[in-house]
């Protein structure tokens, strides 16, 4: 289209704002690589040298042996950010499809008070969620850093999803209706099937947001070395003399390599779904 | 025998109301059409037989129940949405099949009814592609097609036709009253296209601002318009209404003057009128000829071939239209004599209403 044609200084305009946005988020993926590869030696030199002939993947191949649980606590970590976003979903979905569809009293204060609720970051609420975990004897068990996970997830989740569920065509819904389809088959068979991209997009959201606040979960209302996740797990690499700075990095990087692989998959949707019913088809 | 009785039904919307009670009586088999302007509660009223809204008051009857308390399925209704309302993810097979499936039919059963629809239909063809991949009149048919299978007892249809273009819309009103006399149902269709109301309808129910204005055959709305507003809003081009004085009644009719000076007498019942009530002389433009009496000047001139169209206005500046026969005589900048037989005209008092021709042509069965 013509409206899509930049001239050449736009153009240079356009690549030059994209560099300097992946820079920043791109620097700490780069130095994290660059630390993972660099020998302990060479990380204090002085003064800073970025560039060594003597890179290698020694520390990918020791931090295994200096953690020996470092694989468990990678799999703790998707383990525990997977069952949130499952859990999560299934609350999600039936809310924000009621919130996106039926009328019922103290609906939009409700959907206020869920974002209101948003605000308060898991670390104000650190101290009452301990002791309804200790209440509730849930104390050093997964679900002490899933439940938790669960309930600070939900709302955003609703906020999400319940945009892209009134994007549906409310008449396919009354089609199905008056075919004598209940309100859950409807669901299952039309509304479901059509919100696939942003499903997509809000597990993948609830997912990341599992992912990074679990760290908080863990040191908090588990002691368990073997539940940790690996954020928690990384402590391990501090030692009383020393911080195994390369393998710290190393290990890092390699925990969120499957999660990394995973998205580079969902992509697609993820694009497909952010821009999904902008324009009429 | 689906016959389908509204019983004075009144929706509101928060503070205003929409339908201002409603009574009709459609017959079994009857191919009904609602038309109205935008925004006049066609649609309000469609979705309210269908159930899928819930009158303020009043009852919906369908073959002698009272089924204002059931749900569409209940009702033996189905419904056809302008926008088809298809399933994007499900092939057409799955659209045709959604209601069987609902029902939970054993799979044979399911094939042998699509197949059926999908036959009628001529769909056979397209049954494994998904919505997206056929044209708009094909569509139409497989919303059709979904609505068929569960053999309702009355059809609901609104603006089916409205998003195809104008050939397709051609054939496909032929193909609806095809499959309305092939499924020996009661069909209610709303659109605002009076073509396809006065070719597709038994009867028309012209609804204006929520209200009932005449529920009648095609042509007796066209002959014995009831209101001035069902005058002007059947036919093409509109009628042109003359703003004209009673100057008496007597066994001719009713002698009046136009608002131009030209004076006529009319046949039509005015013993209701006193000399000196203001009135309107509708004047179909398609019962203009070239004569005496009535003059014209001609603005724009569209030839059709078999009519040309006359848009202009007369000595008082009174606006005018005339549909003269074929390559009629006349030119744009012209001031033209005109006229029309007084049996043609219509004759509205003050309040809108007819008063009732005498010698209108007798009406077609
Ligand atoms: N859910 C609703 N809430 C409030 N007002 C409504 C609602 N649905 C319809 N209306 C109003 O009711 C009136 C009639 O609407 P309706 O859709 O029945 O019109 P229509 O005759 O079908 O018009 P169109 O030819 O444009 O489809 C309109 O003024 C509309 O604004
Ligand atoms: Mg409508």
């Amino acid at each position: 289209m013509l409206m899509d044609r930049y001239n050449i200084w736009q153009k240079i305009g356009i690549y030059a704002a994209i560099l300097v946005f992946l820079t920043f988020i791109l620097l700490p993926f780069v130095e994290m690589f660059r630390t993972s590869l660099s020998p302990m030696s060479h990380l204090f030199h002085s003064p800073y040298e970025f560039w060594t002939t003597e890179f290698s993947f020694q520390a990918y191949h020791d931090m295994w042996i200096k953690v020996p649980l470092l694989g468990r606590y990678i799999l703790n970590s998707i383990y525990v950010a997977t069952m949130v976003t499952v859990l999560t979903m299934i609350f999600v979905i039936p809310a924000a499809y009621a919130y996106a569809r039926l009328e019922f009293p103290f609906k939009s204060i409700s959907l206020g008070a869920f974002l209101a609720v948003n605000m308060f970051t898991g670390a104000v609420l650190l101290i009452p969620l301990y002791r309804v975990m200790q209440t509730l004897s849930l104390l050093n068990t997964y679900w002490s850093m899933i439940i938790p996970g669960v309930a600070f997830l939900i709302p955003t989740g609703i906020w999400l999803l319940r945009g892209y569920l009134e994007k549906i065509p409310r008449e396919l819904e009354e089609a199905a209706f008056v075919d004598g389809a209940s309100r859950i088959y409807t669901l299952r068979r039309v509304v479901l099937p059509l919100a696939v991209p942003g499903l997509i997009v809000v597990g993948v959201s609830v997912f990341i947001g599992a992912y990074a606040q679990q760290y908080l979960f863990a040191i908090t209302f588990n002691q368990v070395r073997e539940y940790q996740p690996l954020a928690a797990g990384l402590f391990e690499f501090i030692g009383y003399q020393s911080v195994e700075w390369n393998q710290m990095m190393a290990a890092a990087l390699t925990g969120i390599l499957p999660v990394i692989i995973v998205f580079l998959f969902l992509q697609k949707y993820l694009v497909a779904g952010l821009t999904a019913g902008a324009v009429k088809e | 025998m689906a016959t389908l009785n509204l019983q004075n039904i009144t929706k509101s919307f928060g503070a205003s109301q929409v339908l201002k009670g409603i009574d009709l009586a459609i017959k079994d088999k009857e191919f009904v059409v609602f038309v109205g302007p935008s925004g006049c509660g066609k649609s309000t009223l469609l979705r309210i037989v269908a159930g899928l809204e819930e009158a303020t008051s009043g009852a919906i009857v369908i073959e002698g129940t009272d089924v204002s308390a059931l749900a569409p399925v209940d009702r033996g209704i189905s419904m056809v949405f302008q926008s088809y309302a298809l399933y994007p993810h499900l092939t057409v097979f799955e659209n045709i099949a959604f209601p069987l499936r609902v029902q939970k039919l054993p799979e044979t059963e399911v094939k042998s009814k699509v197949a059926k629809a999908a036959e009628i239909l001529q769909l056979t063809e397209k049954l494994q592609l998904k919505p997206g991949q056929l044209s708009g009149g094909q569509r139409q048919r497989v919303a059709i097609g979904r609505s068929i299978v569960r053999n309702p007892k009355i059809f609901l249809f609104d603006e089916p036709l409205s998003n195809l273009d104008a050939a397709l819309r051609g054939d496909m009103r032929v193909e609806l009253s095809q499959l309305h006399r092939d499924l020996a149902a009661t069909m209610i269709y709303v659109t605002h296209d009076q073509v396809e109301a006065m070719t597709m309808a038994h009867r028309i129910v012209v609804l204006n601002a929520g209200k009932v204005e005449q529920f009648g055959t095609p042509m007796e709305l066209y002959h014995h318009p009831a209101t001035r507003f069902v005058a002007t809003f059947i036919g093409q081009p509109n009628m042109n209404l003359v703003p004209a004085k009673v100057l008496g009644y007597d066994t001719r009719g009713l002698a009046v003057e136009l608002d131009g000076g030209a004076q006529l007498t009319l046949p039509v019942d005015g013993a209701a009128a006193k000399k000196g009530d203001r009135i309107e002389v509708g004047m179909r433009p398609e019962n203009i000829h070239l004569g005496q009496g009535l003059s014209m000047k001609v603005r724009v001139l569209e030839r059709l071939g078999g009519t040309s169209i006359t848009y202009g206005h007369m000595d008082n500046g009174q606006r005018f239209c005339a549909a003269l026969p074929g390559d009629a005589d006349v030119a744009e900048g012209q001031t033209v004599d005109l006229s029309i037989n007084p049996a043609d005209c219509h004759v509205f008092d003050a309040s809108g209403a007819v008063l009732r021709r005498l010698m209108a042509p007798a009406l077609a069965a």
